[in-house]
């Protein structure tokens, strides 16, 4: 027993310092949650108070009925899975190559990718503006599927070429001489051994098409509108409407939230993947 | 003859055709398109001339604006923006003086046609106007306990607020029993702009030749007369860098204050479920040394430049102002024509659009400056030196002799 007590202690110091780590990002969600369950008249209460009253729906039941709003979270859902399917489809080969034929060329690819990851997403707009509407694609969901996929590949590639690293090339090598073809090995050998990276670049994929604003905002007008545009709809120049806002907003993030639930055993392992690497 | 009747039937059947066919497309935020679907209604039914709104977010109005300037072309035939972008969209929109005869001329507040002029052109057409009037509970003002306190402790009837003196007078009167009597707002400079233009100023941050007058005394007897509440008076919460629209319509709403300037749309707004509801007053806006002024919050139609349908758009427009009264039905309540206003007066319910016309057609009503330049003076010379001054410790002057220099910097004049 006396043995247990400082390991205890020290459990219990970490623990209480993983649970305000954890606060310190699920305070604001919290928040959310809890003005999105006020009465219209307390949403905005001076001095505001974290939890509500009294609970109420009223916001969820104006949310529901918010014209468009149904038609926009289907639209997300179609553009965010369809950016999420796209987006592994290129870069789960290309990160492939580009992690197991290292050359130089393959190395400014990799390079590149990372480059693009820095250029803020404002200054693509216009450009992509002119690039969709000279193919027709304004406000549809194949123009906002394309151009999500244009910020979620380079993000897809890099996570997939750490993951690959880690797989020897004599797996390969073996699958061949067994009468694979070099893409039937990737296929059927090498991508079954990856369910954490897939897991982890499908969701960033999904979630950053999920979350996209911007881009939304610039190339879809009434057909292919997303959810954060219409949310953003709650802030007009003569008000916010904080209540409905904040319901539609953890409507909004149900979806990923439950995804991340279901590939959780994935997502930790690709998380930990290579941490005992020595 | 058979023929020729024949050919002018299948002709005019054609032009019928072509007339229906035609549609166009307007840009606008989503409290403006209800503002102006009635009327788009009525239109359409008119003249066939389909038209299709997308609404966006009230930022996405000068983002999607932008882009669509930017590429060249343009999926919109009217806009509908905010005065603040009339500056940045000038160069980008048609001519629209053809459609300010003087009869529409004569029926829209002065200060709204000023702000729709762009030097060269009138950029745009007012479609609806908005302005600061005062809001005070009438069951206090009429509680005869208050009005003899009042006349006892100030000499003169207790009424709705009128000066600015008043103005503080009533404040330090209703702080009392946890209440305070307003508020200061530190969040936003607007409601200290209109004090300014009260004060007598040829206008806010800049004259009309663009020539910085940030520290004219002016605008520095509007700062002084601003802060006095929060400063001398103690009539307000303390915390007014933290309070802005939002936090002071609230406060009204909770009873926390005994009035406020806001917005005339609000005064159809209060919830249901306040305590306050029924029992909200309406003034025109308070009136400095030049009189009753207020920075009107107009939204104009504008046809991009890049638009395809330029003449249905001027027809949609023209018609918009001609029936400016059919949005007053709409959630927000506005119009930007008196005669829209003057439809409604005297009906239950629109009490606030006395004062607000009052207030938008006061000599001394101006609108913001005309400058691309407009949000980089306020956030970087005029903010810093209102802020500072609501610390209650700087001296207004010097504060803006600092702001007006930074100004002139921007400008660089």
């Amino acid at each position: 027993m006396a043995d247990r007590a400082p390991h205890d202690f020290g459990k219990t110091v970490i623990n209480a310092a993983a649970l305000l780590l954890v606060l310190s990002y699920a305070l604001p969600y919290v928040y959310l949650v809890s003005t999105s369950l006020k009465p219209a008249a307390d949403v905005q209460q001076i001095p505001p108070s974290f939890f509500p009253d009294g609970v109420s729906l009223e916001n969820f039941a104006t949310v529901i009925g918010t014209a468009g709003l149904p038609n926009a979270f289907l639209n997300s859902a179609i553009v965010a899975i369809l950016t999420t399917l796209l987006s592994l489809l290129i870069a789960v080969p290309a990160a492939y190559v580009s992690a197991l034929y290292r050359r130089r060329i393959t190395v400014l690819f990799l390079l590149f990718a990372l480059v693009t990851r820095m250029v803020p997403a404002v200054s693509l707009g216009v450009p992509l503006f002119q690039i969709m509407k000279t193919l027709g694609l304004l406000d549809t969901t194949i123009g906002l599927v394309l151009a999500h996929t244009s910020t979620a590949v380079p993000l897809a590639l890099l996570l997939m070429s750490a993951f690959f690293e880690g797989v020897p090339k004599e797996l390969e090598e073996a699958a061949r001489m067994d009468g694979c073809t070099r893409f039937g090995a990737f296929l059927h050998i090498i991508l079954p051994l990856m369910p954490s990276g897939l897991a982890i670049s499908a969701l960033f994929s999904f979630i950053a098409s999920w979350n996209e604003f911007l881009f939304a905002l610039l190339l879809t007008s009434q057909n292919s509108k997303t959810a954060p545009i219409v949310i953003a709809e709650f802030n007009s120049v003569y008000g916010l409407a904080w209540g409905p806002m904040t319901a539609a907003a953890v409507l909004y993030s149900l979806p990923v939230i439950l995804v991340t639930l279901l590939l959780q055993k994935q997502i930790v392992g690709g998380l930990t993947f290579g941490a005992v690497k020595g | 003859m058979k023929k020729t009747l024949s050919c002018t039937v299948a002709a005019l059947a054609l032009m019928t055709s072509a007339a229906h066919a035609e549609a166009i497309t307007v840009l606008v935020e989503g409290g403006g398109h209800s503002l102006q679907q009635a009327a788009a209604d009525a239109f359409t039914k008119e003249t066939g001339i389909e038209v299709n709104f997308v609404e966006v977010p009230y930022q996405g109005v000068y983002d999607k604006l932008s882009a669509e300037i930017a590429s060249g072309t343009s999926n919109y035939d009217v806009a509908t923006i905010d005065v603040v972008w009339n500056a940045a969209f000038a160069a980008h929109v048609e001519d629209l003086t053809d459609l300010f005869t003087d009869a529409v001329k004569a029926d829209i507040p002065p200060a709204l046609v000023m702000d729709a002029n762009a030097g060269n052109k009138m950029m745009g057409m007012p479609a609806w106007a908005n302005a600061e009037i005062v809001f005070y509970r009438k069951d206090l003002w009429e509680d005869p306990a208050n009005q003899t306190a009042f006349k006892e402790q100030f000499g003169y009837d207790l009424a709705p607020p009128a000066t600015w003196q008043q103005w503080r007078d009533m404040a330090s009167f209703f702080t009392k029993d946890g209440m305070y009597g307003t508020v200061v707002i530190g969040g936003t400079s607007e409601e200290w702009m209109a004090e300014v233009l009260q004060a007598g100023s040829p206008g806010v941050i800049l004259d009309d030749a663009g020539n910085v007058i940030l520290d004219n005394q002016a605008h520095i007897d509007a700062l002084e007369n601003y802060r006095a509440p929060l400063c001398l008076d103690k009539s307000v919460p303390d915390n007014a860098l933290e309070i802005s629209w939002g936090e002071a319509q609230n406060l009204f709403y909770q009873g926390q204050t005994a009035m406020m300037k806001f917005w005339a749309h609000a005064y159809k707004m209060t919830p249901e479920d306040s305590e306050i509801t029924g029992k909200v007053g309406v003034a025109p806006m308070i009136a400095g040394s030049a009189g009753i002024a207020a920075i009107p919050g107009p939204w104009y139609n504008v046809i991009p430049s890049t638009s395809q349908h330029k003449d249905a758009a001027r027809q949609f427009i023209s018609y918009l102002v001609a029936h400016n009264a059919l949005g007053i039905e709409a959630p927000l309540g506005l119009a930007a024509t008196n005669s829209a206003y003057e439809s409604y007066m005297g009906k239950p319910g629109y009490e606030h659009f006395g004062p607000l016309m009052e207030t938008l057609s006061a000599p001394a009503t101006k609108g913001r400056p005309l400058s691309e330049d407009y949000q980089e003076l306020v956030d970087e010379a005029v903010m810093p030196a209102f802020q500072g001054a609501l610390e209650c410790e700087d001296n207004v002057a010097e504060l803006l002799q600092d702001a007006a220099a930074t100004a002139r910097d921007i400008l660089g004049q």
